[in-house]
């Protein structure tokens, strides 16, 4: 599935619309039939699998504005989302060079969709369990906040999509050019969306992490902060080393992915999980710069 | 481009042409086809009420008892959804106070309302990427229609809000909108759920779950 038939693209590229493909395989067919009788059993064959399977050849020449130019981003099944997710939290339960061959050959942005909206409802309702939690042997009424949802709405957004952004400009610019051209064009810079779809599905540790977080217990939070942001950030590393290592930069990326991997996950737990002990309202905003 | 052009050479300046023809519109506005067979104008307006809204209530019914699994496909209608969002947004609005001290934190009456449409219009538009075979419409008005197990849960848990509150009622609560969840949810997959292609179903099923199961949050949450 990961390296879509480059022949089978190319045959179509020139009828956009779908209605025409079928149309133009059936009028070949039968010129195939009359006129070029020797060869009727190969060629006959020959479009029928293409005919079947439409969904497949999509990717060609969709306008950016249709439906149908982002199915190629949503081409995903399940097993394999879940495949992806696995291997964001436990590399070492797929291959090797899974990155090169699967995300990087077809990455899709169903993962990273769902993982970060999953992750904003997790802590908006576990920040609410928590703060119901902090409040239950005090007198006073709690009264559960929507607006945490917006806030982590926003964080998320902007981490999920700004700083994949950022690191695919670190590295298409700072990437030394002293390697051999066409080693350098395969495996080095990954593309914007794979990396999208690496950073989407790193996320997910911290739903579970989010819903442990409610345990108001210091030093569990912490450990649980680091730990999340140790296992996804090691995991985001791992992946992304064949690229790194070919930056100039290599040790300030690899800092500012840890790092930022950090502040994400100790911002999310003081901001909404954290009951601070000595002041009531000591507010520490999460701002993340890409 | 081309063919525009060509279609206003065919009109010489001078001569108009004369423009006529028949005003039959063929009926895109009517629901089914039945009603086309008699005219709708010289009715009372109670059976047209009446008729549509026996139109809204047997779809409820049918997603009380998802049965039948294309009664809900066949002739989509935003009545229901439209009715069940704004009861339900009407309901769990908070107070409209800006400091948590003395608002109840609840959303605003914009703030479910959005989260219901926008909601279903992206789990619809998901389920459009994932490749299924269904318009969009369609799918926002069964999403729509499969609300009504929550709504149902919002006025039991309503009504259990005005005695005094314990920890049991918080439970009862807690446990009605969990089986309205799981009701709208198995709803709600009996009739998208055949949409989709085989090994996709769960990334489709996925963001229903989530979408109901945060408007049931919402009914457990509110409080004032």
């Amino acid at each position: 599935m990961s390296n879509v038939n480059t022949g089978e693209l190319l045959d179509f590229q020139d009828y956009s619309p779908e209605h025409n493909r079928t149309a133009r395989i059936d009028v070949e067919a039968v010129h195939t039939n009359q006129y070029n009788n020797s060869n009727t059993s190969y060629d006959y064959v020959e479009p029928k699998p293409v005919v079947e399977d439409d969904p497949p050849p999509k990717s060609g020449n969709h306008n950016f504005w249709t439906i149908e130019y982002y199915q190629k981003y949503f081409d995903v099944h399940t097993d394999e989302v879940v495949e992806r997710i696995i291997s964001s939290v436990l590399p070492q339960k797929v291959s090797r060079n899974y990155f090169d061959e699967r995300i990087k050959g077809k990455p899709d942005l169903y993962g990273p969709i769902w993982v970060s909206v999953t992750l904003i409802f997790t802590i908006a309702v576990s920040g609410n369990i928590a703060s119901y939690l902090q409040n239950a042997n005090k007198a006073i009424h709690w009264k559960y906040d929507f607006h945490l949802m917006s806030y982590a709405a926003t964080a998320i957004s902007c981490y999920v999509w700004l700083v994949p952004l950022a690191l695919w400009a670190a590295l298409k610019w700072t990437i030394t050019p002293d390697e051999d051209q066409i080693e350098t064009q395969a495996s080095a810079s990954p593309t914007m969306m794979s990396l999208f779809c690496l950073y989407g599905y790193s996320l997910s540790i911290y739903i579970p992490v989010a819903i442990l977080w409610t345990i108001q217990v210091s030093w569990l939070q912490w450990l649980l902060v680091l730990l999340g942001a140790f296992v996804s950030g090691a995991v985001l590393i791992f992946w992304l080393l064949p690229a790194l290592k070919k930056s100039k930069y290599f040790f300030i990326l690899v800092g500012c992915i840890l790092a930022l991997h950090f502040l994400l996950a100790a911002g999310f737990m003081l901001y909404f999980f954290h009951v601070p002990e000595t002041e009531p309202e000591a507010v520490i905003v999460t701002t993340i710069k890409p | 481009m081309a063919t525009f052009d060509s279609k206003y050479d065919m009109y010489p300046a001078g001569d108009v042409g004369v423009i006529e023809g028949e005003m039959n519109i063929p009926g895109q506005g009517v629901p089914s086809g039945d009603t086309m067979e008699f005219n709708t104008l010289d009715e009372p307006i109670k059976e047209t009420f009446l008729r549509d809204l026996r139109a809204v209530g047997n779809k409820f019914y049918h997603v009380l008892i998802p049965r039948e699994k294309t009664s809900l496909l066949k002739e989509w209608d935003l009545w229901g959804p439209l009715l069940l969002c704004t009861f339900m947004a009407t309901i769990l609005q908070g107070s409209s106070e800006p400091t948590s001290k003395t608002g109840d934190g609840g959303p605003e009456f914009a703030e479910v309302f959005v989260l219901v449409w926008i909601g279903a219009a992206i789990v619809t538009f998901n389920s459009k990427l994932l490749g299924g075979n269904m318009s969009f419409f369609q799918s926002v008005c069964v999403l729509g229609y499969c609300l009504f197990p929550i709504a149902l849960a919002l006025v039991i848990c309503r009504v259990i809000l005005f005695s005094t509150q314990n920890t049991f009622l918080f439970f009862l609560r807690f446990v009605i909108s969990m089986v309205a969840f799981i009701w709208a949810t198995f709803a709600a997959t009996k009739f998208l759920g055949d949409s989709q292609p085989e090994g996709k179903k769960g990334l489709a099923v996925y963001p229903i779950c989530l979408f109901y199961f945060i408007l049931s949050w919402l009914v457990v949450s509110h409080t004032a």
